[in-house]
């Protein structure tokens, strides 16, 4: 699904964010991305979704180079990938319903036919009926379920996660890992950046492991006896 | 309009989300309209600021179009001035009323010559006293100053400028006569002086044109700079940014639409205000003329050249800001 070949991305002004990074994230695999603030979880998530080009090296999506992807196109592959960050990036002035329709209105889908979705998007990220609402009257974790259910409703085949728990208690945290892992059973492949080591160890997945730009660890090799184990995986 | 995942389908499960072409332009002009309507409704949200831009581009366009009806006006009167020519022959105050209705009834005779009006010296003055304001100063005279003037129309064949000038040097030569006038050099003069004002109002309105579009551009700028946060979000779901641009470009045909409606208000208040005064001075002049409006034809030039600036403003804004916003 995504594969790095000797990426490294070298920030204007000198600083090296990534360094010649491989690895190979299969279709329908959930897998983790871990490391310091600043080893460059971040920078390689935005390559993916294409907000920055790699300096050397490249990055495949589905056996598509993307640096063969022209800037007029970069829209439609974001639309293929669904985003979740960590301060979540909702519009506070519109709905919760105008936030979550907010892919399908640019995809062209009718109001009843989005209508539709968005309340099934809602609805599996635990916020049935809160359409209505604006996100300034939502707690902190229900707030990035909104962004959850905005980055599913067009079923991505791809999800990317930036710290999506990030500001929340333990408790919260395990329920939207648990919604990742629901959406990942249905085959949508997911790359979650967190730091929290202990919730990624709970969770026995595949860990990729940035430090200082280098993948010290792409979790192939214990993964491999877990995947056995669990039958789960690639 | 799945890039990535077109060809093949995803190994497992996901199903990429499908919409028709058709359908997908069908939803083109859906949302086309609903663009349209919201940026209307953003207008109103903010109607202070949104008049204010309208304001300025209905008011830039009026000037010109007031000048424009303005020219219209004076080249309609130079046109009623054309033809035909006529020479005014002023004669020697010594000859005798015999002696110059004898000439007149000659000059008649003459085969380039049309017809031939008398204004004796003292209709003249009488028509001087009355007219010119200086009534108890003229009483002061000894004499009367104005000589006999005959004024000649020439044939048809003889109006065009050289044969008339040619007709012109011929009564000049005639005894008795110590001067006459072409009055097609005033004419001209008239001529030169539209095509300095016509020069003149086309630069004054080119200007206006570009301060309108660089007004607009600024204000939609702002627009696009306020809603920076929202771009980006809508950038990160996949927002083309022909998408995003939309809104803001009918902002600014909003603003060409209604700012085009403030310069025809604007424009018939100026030209009824001038009305009055206009006639005032073709009376002076005892002339039949009526000032002409703006023509129906001339309106909807007006609203659409409003509307275009509106475009091209917000365009300009579009193309520089809308792309510049990138997602971080």
């Amino acid at each position: 699904m995504i594969k790095f070949e000797q990426v490294s991305k070298t920030y204007p002004g000198g600083f090296q964010a990534l360094n010649q990074v491989n690895f190979h994230l299969r279709a329908g695999e959930l897998a983790f991305l871990t490391g310091h603030s600043g080893a460059g979880k971040s920078t390689l998530l935005r390559l993916i979704a294409l907000m920055e080009r790699p300096t050397v090296g490249r990055v495949m999506i589905n056996g598509h180079d993307l640096r063969k992807i022209k800037r007029g196109q970069i829209p439609y592959v974001r639309r293929d990938i669904g985003m979740i960050f960590q301060d979540h990036r909702l519009l506070m002035d519109k709905t919760v319903f105008d936030n979550v329709a907010l892919p399908l209105l640019i995809e062209g889908y009718t109001h009843k036919e989005a209508a539709k979705r968005v309340s099934a998007s809602l609805e599996k990220v635990g916020l049935g009926g809160k359409e209505r609402h604006y996100p300034i009257m939502l707690s902190g974790g229900e707030q990035q379920r909104v962004g959850i259910a905005r980055a599913i409703v067009n079923k991505p085949p791809l999800l990317l996660a930036d710290e999506p728990t990030g500001n929340l208690d333990p408790k919260l945290s395990m329920d939207i890992m648990r919604l990742f892992e629901s959406f990942n059973s249905v085959g949508i492949s997911v790359l979650i950046a967190s730091h929290d080591l202990g919730l990624i160890a709970r969770m026995r997945y595949r860990t990729l492991t940035l430090k200082e730009g280098r993948m010290i660890d792409d979790g192939l090799a214990h993964h491999e006896a877990d995947a056995n184990q669990f039958g789960g995986g690639a | 309009m799945s890039l990535l995942f077109r060809s093949k389908k995803p190994e497992q499960g996901a199903k990429v989300a499908q919409i028709t072409g058709v359908r997908r332009f069908i939803m083109f002009i859906v949302s086309n309209i609903q663009q349209a309507v919201g940026s209307l409704g953003e207008l109103w949200r903010t109607p202070f600021a949104s008049l204010m831009t309208i304001a300025v581009l209905g008011l830039s366009l009026t000037l010109p179009a007031t000048l424009y009806v303005v020219v219209k006006n004076s080249q309609a009167i130079g046109a009623q001035w054309d033809n035909p020519a006529e020479i005014t022959v002023f004669l020697d105050k010594q000859m005798s009323p015999q002696q110059v209705q004898t000439f007149a009834r000659r000059v008649e005779l003459m085969d380039a010559v049309a017809s031939v009006q008398h204004i004796s010296r003292d209709e003249a003055l009488r028509e001087f006293r009355e007219y010119s304001g200086f009534g108890s100063a003229i009483d002061y005279l000894d004499s009367n100053p104005l000589p006999d003037v005959l004024i000649v129309t020439p044939v048809r064949e003889y109006s065009a400028s050289n044969r008339a000038s040619q007709l012109q040097r011929e009564l000049a030569g005639e005894s008795g006569v110590t001067e006459a006038k072409l009055d097609q050099d005033w004419i001209e003069r008239l001529h030169a002086l539209i095509r300095l004002i016509e020069d003149a109002l086309g630069a004054l309105a080119l200007l206006l044109c570009v301060a309108v579009v660089l007004i607009v551009g600024n204000t939609i700028r702002l627009g696009i700079l306020n809603r920076r946060d929202e771009i980006r979000v809508m950038k990160l779901v996949g927002a083309t940014d022909g998408y995003i641009q939309r809104p803001f470009l009918y902002t600014g045909a909003w603003y060409g639409i209604i700012g085009g409606l403030i310069a025809w208000c604007a424009t018939f208040v100026l030209i009824w205000w001038i009305r009055a005064a206009v006639l005032r001075v073709t009376e002076l002049y005892d002339s039949q003329f009526r000032l002409q409006g703006l023509s129906f034809n001339e309106l909807l030039v007006l609203w659409a050249i409003a509307i275009s600036l509106g475009l091209l403003g917000s365009w300009i804004a579009v193309r520089r800001h809308v792309a510049a916003i990138e997602p971080r």
